[in-house]
């Protein structure tokens, strides 16, 4: 009888498995899944910067099919929030009109501003777009968040195209 | 006396013992099959880039990079400028057309014109720029950067972010 079938044998009247092709079978895979594993998920948030192209003002209609443009201006000192229509009167757009101070120096009340955009979806559904316009001190991470804020609110689509520009002036 | 020449004497075989080093290997084996992507990250995270994290759930598309770090201005991997307390170099705010991020860009977007015509289906898709800046960055650098891009042709950006 060979050597190794003796040794087979003897393992088998032992009753313990062989561990080590298996162990020899992880080594190889897992230098493996080490190169191929990200350990940081990179996602996109979409946005455009203003451009000029031809106006749709679209026909005057149920309020359901009225669609509003968000502007937020990020101030130092507060955030701006109006709304701008071809087809609501000045008054109705004065409205929607709002100013929040800001606490701290830079706490930007952002959950005031995630209702506010709120109360305008529920009230005009079709709008779909919101102008941001931060202040030149206003930092990236801060820009993100009120995008964040701006596309959703928990599970609800509020307003899914963000426009970034720069404050005139 | 040592241990193995105790073992020696007593003429047992020592053993190894595989089982609680095949159970360190099946859990490291298990985490990193969960961490396990379909597709690896183009974005390299360098030491100075910093990314926000956002709820955003949307894949970014490999197009061109442009990368805005604590310290330098990338196109892809390629440096385009420095960057010194918050002030991209060669960038003049007054004269965006003037620097060099301007003329790289145009020459791409001329060189992704000259594909669409040439492959009339990858027209219809708009070329959108990834974004990679760093979350210290004011919005006044930011801000130079993405009217020099629209200036160039490419008003759409993905902004990359690390998910939340």
């Amino acid at each position: 009888m060979s050597a190794f079938l003796r040794l087979k044998r003897k393992e088998m009247e032992d009753g313990e498995p062989n561990l080590v092709p298996i162990m020899n079978m992880f080594l190889v895979i897992i230098p493996f899944l080490l190169m191929s594993a990200s350990f940081y998920h990179i996602k996109a948030v979409n946005t455009s910067i203003p451009v000029l192209s031809s106006g749709d003002a679209g026909k005057a209609g149920e309020e359901d099919s009225i669609s509003l443009t968000v502007v937020a201006e990020f101030k130092k000192e507060s955030i701006r929030l109006s709304v701008m229509s071809d087809r609501l009167t000045d008054q109705e757009l004065q409205h929607f009109k709002a100013e929040y101070p800001t606490v701290g120096d830079s706490g930007f009340p952002i959950d005031k501003y995630s209702s506010h955009l709120k109360d305008i979806k529920a009230k005009y559904p079709k709008s779909e777009t919101l102008i941001l316009i931060p202040d030149n001190s206003t930092d990236y991470e801060t820009i993100i968040r009120a995008m964040d804020m701006a596309r959703k609110a928990g599970d609800v689509t509020l307003f899914p195209n963000v426009v970034l520009s720069g404050s005139a002036g | 006396m040592g241990l193995g020449a105790r073992r020696r004497k007593s003429g047992v075989t020592p053993k190894l013992m595989l089982t609680s080093m095949m159970d360190m290997f099946t859990i490291v084996l298990l985490f990193l099959l969960c961490s396990l992507s379909d597709r690896v990250e183009t974005i390299k995270l360098d030491k100075d880039l910093d990314l926000p994290r956002s709820s955003a759930e949307i894949r970014y598309d490999q197009n061109l990079k442009l990368v805005l770090t604590r310290s330098q201005l990338m196109i892809d991997d390629e440096k385009i400028a420095e960057v010194k307390n918050g002030k991209i170099n060669g960038v003049d705010e007054n004269d965006l057309k003037a620097s060099l991020l301007y003329k790289r860009l145009k020459e791409n977007f001329e060189k992704d014109k000259e594909k669409a015509v040439e492959n009339p289906e990858e027209k219809t898709k708009e070329q959108q720029i990834v974004f990679v800046c760093d979350k210290s960055h004011e919005f006044r650098v930011i801000n130079q950067v993405i009217k020099t891009a629209g200036l160039a042709g490419y008003p759409n950006f993905q902004f990359a972010v690390l998910q939340q």
